[in-house]
């Protein structure tokens, strides 16, 4: 017995001392790894956007800062809020711009991905499957080949839409080109990004409302359509609201994925025409690689991160009130 | 159509009692079936319009494609473009192909196995900065990739990666989401269960390997396929790390492509054939994991 007893006490132990050994051996690693990479990343992002970097001039001992990439301190914020010199007006229509994607797509993404999630929820069996795999089909295309497939369907001579408008008896328009064209006050380039961009991304939502929308029991909606409601009224009163926490994570990703388009941008207009689709991130790219103005390029990313994470919590705070209270 | 309005009789039954004119109740129904049928296949077309574009471009002959206004179906459908691409000596195909297969293959390994390393140790065990460790990983994924862009990019640099495949790879083996939705998947699996392992004797990485990943199946397959079509697709970090064309990406190389061939639109509609078709291959055999992915995490 008291034998029995020593031999599991140890083995109790030897799995202890075996636990710590696994836990040791797959955090210290990791904690080795994500200080080299990712720490050492967000502090170097950090400091750089005091500095005026380049990576082409040889700097101080440390990251290279200093030395010919002297410390500006805030000169970039600075810069940024006065908006004179040529590389802060191009961040200010680049901010501008974001914010005007961003707040296009946010609605008419939940236009087009609720309704369509609830027309495909009402459809049974397997013919639910079939439409839900369809319509996500551009979700995950390739960014670039949407931009290139959309910039065709754009192009003024080869283009679809073009052609449709040629039948109908108007004359070509140059969407992706033309300046002085608007719609809405917003130029019809961006119009233009906003619809490939809407095309290529609604998959995602309209695969969560579907998801969100079956975890609703089918009773509460026909109780109120018992009750008299017709089926809108049950849609906006009754599912709406049970919606609501998916509502807020699907409006917090749309908003967060768009202040960070790039790809489309950069393939269908490279921020053209005139700079009307010239947003943060492509901003971001030209001068950090292009430019080789990496302390400003810093400095703008860290204006791209105060917006998300400003968004992130107003969006919370917005959509939370209504049912906390 | 049919089976539909069957279902639906027995919903009906249930409410003709309530309901003074079932009749016309009726009528109204299959009217709104049948208008969310109409609805759909609207929807169905605008979303296929694109595709079906792309790939009657890629069939035009360049005389039909040089018409205004354009045909919509190809009059005399040829595969000579696709031929015209596999035999580009400027474009060896095969290679970028298996550049981005070589990333994006690395990628999915590397990310399954610490996701779901670090998912276990998060679900199963106890230790000092448990907590703080978590929290680190809950910040990266709030941080945009473009904030720590530039300064991955100067690591790169001094590590003499830059231009490398390797570069692409060495950066990515950690990922938060995966770690999060394996720790979710992992809090599921019994304490019973690996403790009976380990009075059989086994010892910490014999249960993870034995056990836990055994039990991950779904898991692995969903986090797996996201993974995979995320780095196939990716754009920005691999422009940023590789300028050497041989070493491209397909995405990098489509671009490049078109770049060159902007005056011949069904080239570059037949070089976006090829590079979005496969994808759309992989998407047919593995969507129901990526449907069930994108609901369980939200992410892209």
């Amino acid at each position: 017995m008291s034998v029995r007893a020593s031999r599991s006490r140890r083995r109790r132990g030897g799995v202890e001392a075996g636990q710590r050994r696994f836990i040791l051996g797959v955090t210290i690693p990791t904690v080795l790894y994500a200080a080299g990479l990712n720490v050492l990343s967000i502090v170097w992002a950090f400091a750089l956007m005091f500095f005026e970097y380049s990576p082409g001039r040889g700097g101080g001992p440390i990251l290279g800062l200093g030395g010919n990439n002297p410390f500006v301190g805030l000169a970039h914020f600075r810069n940024m809020i006065e908006g004179v010199t040529l590389e802060a007006r191009l961040f200010h229509t680049s901010l501008k711009n974001t914010l005007i994607f961003a707040f296009a797509v946010l609605p008419l993404n939940l236009i087009l991905t609720l309704p369509l999630a609830a027309l495909i929820e009402s459809v049974r069996g397997q013919l639910r499957s079939a439409f839900r795999a369809i319509y996500f089909l551009p979700a995950v295309t390739a960014s670039v080949g949407v931009a290139l497939m959309w910039g065709h369907m754009y192009h003024p001579q080869e283009g679809l839409l073009n052609a449709a408008i040629r039948t109908l008896g108007g004359s070509p328009v140059f969407w992706l080109s033309d300046p002085r064209l608007s719609f809405l006050g917003v130029s019809v380039a961006m119009w233009s990004v906003v619809i490939a961009y809407l095309w290529q991304d609604y998959g995602y939502n309209m695969v969560i409302f579907v998801a969100a929308l079956q975890g609703i029991p089918k009773e509460f909606g026909e109780a109120a359509m018992i009750d008299g409601a017709g089926a809108w009224q049950a849609f906006r009163h009754v599912t709406i609201p049970l919606l609501r926490p998916t509502l807020l994570f699907v409006c917090v990703m749309t908003m967060l994925s768009s202040f960070q388009v790039f790809d489309i941008i950069q393939v269908m207009t490279n921020g053209g025409p005139r700079d009307q689709t010239r947003v943060l991130v492509l901003d971001i790219y030209l001068n950090a690689f292009r430019y080789q103005r990496m302390g400003w390029a810093a400095a703008a990313s860290f204006v791209l991160l105060l917006v998300v994470m400003l968004v992130t919590v107003v969006q919370m705070r917005l959509l939370r009130t209504e049912w906390e209270y | 159509m049919a089976v539909a309005a069957s279902q639906k009789t027995a919903n009906d039954v249930r409410k003709t009692r309530k309901n003074p004119n079932p009749k016309r109740l009726g009528t109204r129904r299959d009217l709104e079936g049948l208008l969310v049928y109409v609805l759909l296949t609207l929807g169905l077309s605008m979303t296929l319009l694109p595709f079906f574009w792309m790939i009657f471009s890629a069939l035009k002959t360049p005389t039909e494609m040089a018409r205004i206004p354009p045909t919509f179906f190809p009059e005399n459908p040829t595969l000579d473009n696709f031929e015209t691409i596999l035999h580009d000596p400027q474009l060896p195909l095969l290679r970028f192909y298996g550049n981005s297969l070589f990333v994006a293959v690395s990628n999915v390994i590397s990310t399954l196995f610490t996701s779901s390393l670090l998912g276990y140790l998060f679900a199963k065990y106890e230790f000092r900065g448990k907590q703080a460790l978590f929290g680190y990983f809950l910040l990266t994924m709030m941080i945009p990739g473009q904030v720590t862009m530039i300064p991955g990019y100067l690591i790169l640099v001094k590590l003499h990666l830059i231009n490398t495949l390797w570069g692409l790879i060495l950066t990515s083996f950690l990922n938060a989401f995966g770690i999060f939705m394996m720790r979710q998947f992992i809090e599921t699996i019994p304490d019973e269960l690996l403790d009976a392992a380990r009075i059989d004797g086994a010892s910490e990485w014999q249960i993870y390997a034995r056990v836990v990943v055994p039990q991950l199946g779904p898991a692995l397959a969903t986090l797996g396929t996201l993974t995979f079509m995320s780095n196939w697709n990716s754009y920005l970090w691999p422009m940023v790390v590789i300028t050497e064309k041989e070493r491209r990406t397909l995405p990098i190389i489509l671009t490049w492509y078109s770049d060159q061939h902007g005056a011949r639109p069904h080239m570059q509609m037949t070089a976006t054939v090829m590079v979005v078709i496969p994808i759309l291959l992989v998407y047919f055999f593995f969507q129901r994991w990526i449907v069930q992915g994108i609901t369980m995490t939200g992410f892209k």
